[in-house]
């Protein structure tokens, strides 16, 4: 695959309000799409960072005699829920749940995934089967299923959910970087340096995972996407967060039961899971379509 | 010799063309003017870049209008101006009227579609005749293209075929429709020499016979020598010249046409320097007197590299569980003697063996049978320092230079074997490397991507180079590179061998190049050597059945 050059548009990115900011350089490469899909997402983690500071009431504090306001009165911004919660709030912090969580889990998973895959990639072997045969083990169950049984084991908790999600969804880092790193250890440059007698471990972190590396941002954002609704899916059955933490999933749960009497208890969290699932896939969309545009000078 | 008559099939007058960019425009062509004749054979010679593949893609309008900018000129293609055209009279003249040959016939087949329904589909797109009728038609061209078996190929599938057939249907499909005008981009590159010379005859053979006008784009003026009745030299989007072949080979009077015919290495003295473009165009011929004395190799015969009974074979079908039952012999119990300072030549075409040889003796892989001796002793009982004395420069340095590192990390990163340089000093390094493999030293910092083809191929030996390597296998160092820049790496690698004391082991096709370079040649054809000697005796006074068949089949510039 191609090689991406993210730095390239940081360095355009970041000299935005200065002389140099170039508007043509950024149309060149950024298409409408991109714009929209790095703008939500500079906004998803802006509030992730400074939830504490856009919170209009405390999450966890109800007031009874508020009940089922609508949004947008009486300072509620998005209503409150069945016991006068701020919806707002409590959407801000399941929003920093959902990210630290699908965050951690994700680069567990990039890491797992790729160090594996780029094992398997090496050379055919003892190995190459060992860890093909765990992927398809890991592969035969239904993904939520078999996080569903694990929680019910292990038990509820960030760090639970965390480790979980982290160990047992590497899967697709794993097959691409196999299946990429598969051909580039072919590479005639990957030999030429094997003959020079460069080690294993340098020409891995040399020449096969930059090689890689454009895919595995995609994947990133896309991955990330699926780490969302895996959370939120497990939260809502009762079986991620602990009951009571204002997460997107347990707010959907909760909200079950007033759907008709509050729909906007319903259409909040509901609203929150689609957007950042849709930007996220954007995100990915518009690394996909960077690197195929940046890499084509350099596309080997 | 048939009549040429007077019709002119093409007429392009005067044509400028630009290339639109957000970087700038580019001019690609400045007031060429081209004229072909009904039933003639032209030929259009230059560097790849030197814009003769534009003109080409020109006449047929292929070009993406929104990119290009025509300020100058005009082009017609039987009496009819192609710039006026719609794309639907387009469509028709491309078919019926123009054909093409395109130089790689694996990629201009369609590789899920069996020969006669691509042929078919030509015929019925641009003919009123019904299925069986085309079916006829169509094995009766494959048999003109003396195909001995066309009901076989005309059932294949594009990768059942070797390359020359492929390349046969290609022709085949090009004069399905009797067109008038046939354009042949580098026909006959991506073939072996055996090959290209049966290609070749034919092509002329039926353009003759069915007085078709062709139109060939090469780079190599012997395959023009062969082939065509007049020739125009392209350089830089010019005309530089342009005659009667015989004329223009004969005695060209374009500085950049005899630089072009003094950079091949045939005919040349062996060994001695070849003329490169800028020595030529600068007119140094005092300087390049001086250099082109022989250079003479040292005398010492000391055995570098033996390969005794090396066979190697790669498992062909496999049982159920997964172990082979049945193998297939690339290379046949060869054996060889390199000696020290010496270049051992192998020749011989594609799937011979060749390259698996070679990477035996890197190490890439590995003897099925047999031995590789390096210095007297086993390679595999060498120590790995020992063994690093071998380097490979490989075939083409677009994939063999990993495309995101700058060029000093490229070619020092052997260097960083077990110590810990640091970047300043293997960038020091690097600009020696650079110096000695003639590149300037301040584009260390720049991507592979950003050079030239040539360029690429002297970082490639300067990779090899900074571990101070005593043998070079050298898999085809020139094949993917333009006639000037191969002759600037061969006496690039002259240099260095003088240099150094370096022993080659090289690897070609190239006939000409092999004389040229080599002391020893060994000729493999179908995994066995099966001529072995001096190089000037075995590659002027060939013994062996398949050697006297390559010898003749070489384009020569002889025109006769």
């Amino acid at each position: 695959m191609s090689n991406l050059k993210i730095p390239a548009l940081a360095g355009l990115l970041g000299d935005f309000g200065s002389k140099n900011f170039n508007w043509n350089k950024i149309r060149q490469v950024a298409n409408p799409e991109i714009i929209v899909a790095f703008t939500l997402f500079t906004i998803l983690m802006f509030i992730a960072i400074f939830g504490q500071f856009i919170q209009t009431h405390d999450p966890m504090q109800g007031d009874l005699l508020k009940r089922f306001t609508p949004p947008g009165s009486e300072g509620y911004l998005l209503g409150s829920d069945h016991l006068g919660r701020d919806l707002w709030s409590r959407m801000v912090d399941g929003l920093q749940w959902s990210m630290a969580c699908a965050m951690t889990a994700n680069l567990l998973n990039l890491f797992i995934g790729s160090t594996l895959g780029l094992l398997a990639a090496e050379k055919p072997g003892m190995l190459r089967i060992v860890i093909n045969q765990l992927v398809y083990t890991l592969q035969s169950f239904p993904g939520l299923v078999i996080l569903i049984c694990v929680v019910v084991v292990v038990g509820q908790g960030f760090m639970t959910l965390v480790m979980t999600l982290g160990l047992l969804s590497w899967v697709v880092y794993m097959r691409v970087v196999y299946a990429e790193a598969s051909s580039l250890f072919q590479r005639e440059y990957v030999q030429a340096a094997r003959l020079a007698g460069v080690s294993r471990w340098s020409i891995m972190f040399g020449h096969v995972l930059p090689g890689v590396r454009a895919s595995l941002f995609v994947i990133f954002a896309f991955h990330f996407a699926g780490l969302l609704i895996a959370e939120s899916a497990l939260s809502f059955l009762g079986l991620g967060a602990p009951l009571g933490v204002p997460t997107w999933g347990n707010m959907l749960a909760e909200s079950r039961q007033y759907m008709i009497r509050a729909p906007w208890m319903l259409i909040v969290p509901a609203g929150a899971i689609v957007t950042a699932v849709v930007t996220m896939n954007l995100v990915g969309d518009g690394i996909a379509s960077l690197s195929r545009k940046k890499g084509r000078s350099i596309d080997v | 010799m048939i009549n040429i008559t007077s019709e002119s099939v093409v007429e392009v007058d005067n044509l400028s063309l630009e290339f639109l960019s957000s970087a700038g425009n580019l001019m690609a062509l400045k007031g060429v003017s081209l004229n072909i004749k009904k039933g003639e054979i032209v030929g259009i010679v230059g560097e790849s870049g030197s814009g003769k593949s534009v003109t080409a893609m020109n006449l047929l309008q292929l070009l993406p209008k929104t990119k290009i900018n025509i300020p100058t000129g005009s082009i017609s293609v039987l009496k009819r101006n192609v710039a006026e055209m719609t794309e639907e009279q387009l469509q028709v003249l491309r078919g019926a009227e123009i054909a093409m040959i395109f130089q790689e016939p694996m990629t201009a087949l369609n590789p899920v579609l069996r020969v006669k329904d691509q042929i078919n589909d030509i015929l019925l797109r641009h003919k009123k005749i019904s299925q069986n009728e085309a079916e006829e038609v169509s094995i009766g061209l494959l048999r003109d293209m003396k195909i001995s078996d066309p009901q076989r190929v005309y059932e294949s599938f594009p990768h059942e075929l070797s390359g020359g057939m492929r390349q046969r249907v290609m022709i085949a499909m090009a004069f399905s429709c009797s067109p008038k005008l046939i354009v042949a981009d580098e026909p006959t590159t991506a073939l072996d020499v055996t090959v290209q010379a049966q290609i070749l005859s034919l092509l002329k053979e039926r353009a003759k016979k069915t007085e078709t006008s062709v139109l060939l784009i090469t780079h190599d003026l012997a395959v023009v020598a062969q082939l065509c009745d007049r020739v125009y030299v392209m350089y830089k989007g010019e005309f530089v010249e342009e005659g009667e072949t015989r004329q223009v080979i004969g005695s060209a009077s374009h500085p950049y046409t005899k630089a072009l015919l003094n950079s091949l290495p045939e005919g040349k003295k062996p060994k001695s320097r070849l003329a490169t473009i800028e020595d030529s165009l600068s007119n140094n011929s005092e300087e390049l007197k001086i250099n082109n004395k022989i250079i003479s190799s040292t005398n010492k015969h000391k055995t570098i590299l033996e390969i005794i009974n090396g066979s190697i074979e790669y498992p062909k079908d496999y049982n159920v569980f997964g172990s082979p039952i049945s193998f297939h012999k690339a290379v046949d119990q060869v054996t060889l003697t390199l000696e020290e300072g010496k270049t051992f030549a192998l020749v011989g075409e594609s799937g011979c063996g060749k390259t698996s040889l070679a990477n035996s003796i890197v190490g890439l892989n590995q003897l099925s049978s047999g031995e590789i001796r390096y210095k007297g002793r086993n390679i595999k009982e060498q120590t790995p320092e020992v063994r690093r004395e071998i380097q490979i420069v490989f075939q083409d340095p677009q994939s063999s230079l990993d495309p995101r590192w700058p060029v000093w990390k490229i070619m020092t990163e052997p260097l960083t074997v077990k110590q810990n340089p640091t970047s300043k000093e293997l960038r020091i390094k690097a600009s020696e490397l650079c110096e000695m493999v003639g590149l300037e030293s301040q584009f260390i910092d720049r991507l592979p991507h950003e050079f030239s083809g040539g360029q690429r191929q002297r970082i490639a030996i300067g990779r090899a180079l900074s571990v101070r390597p005593k043998l070079l296998v050298l898999d085809e160092p020139t094949s993917a590179l333009d006639v000037s820049v191969q002759a600037q790496i061969l006496n690039l690698l002259l240099d260095l061998q003088d240099e150094f004391n370096l022993s080659y082991f090289f690897i070609s096709h190239d006939v000409a190049v092999v004389k040229h370079i080599s002391d020893m040649v060994a000729v493999m054809y179908q995994s066995k050597v099966v001529e072995m000697g001096e190089a000037i005796e075995v590659l002027t006074a060939p013994k062996h059945e398949y050697t006297k068949t390559l010898m003749s089949s070489v384009p020569t510039l002889d025109t006769e």
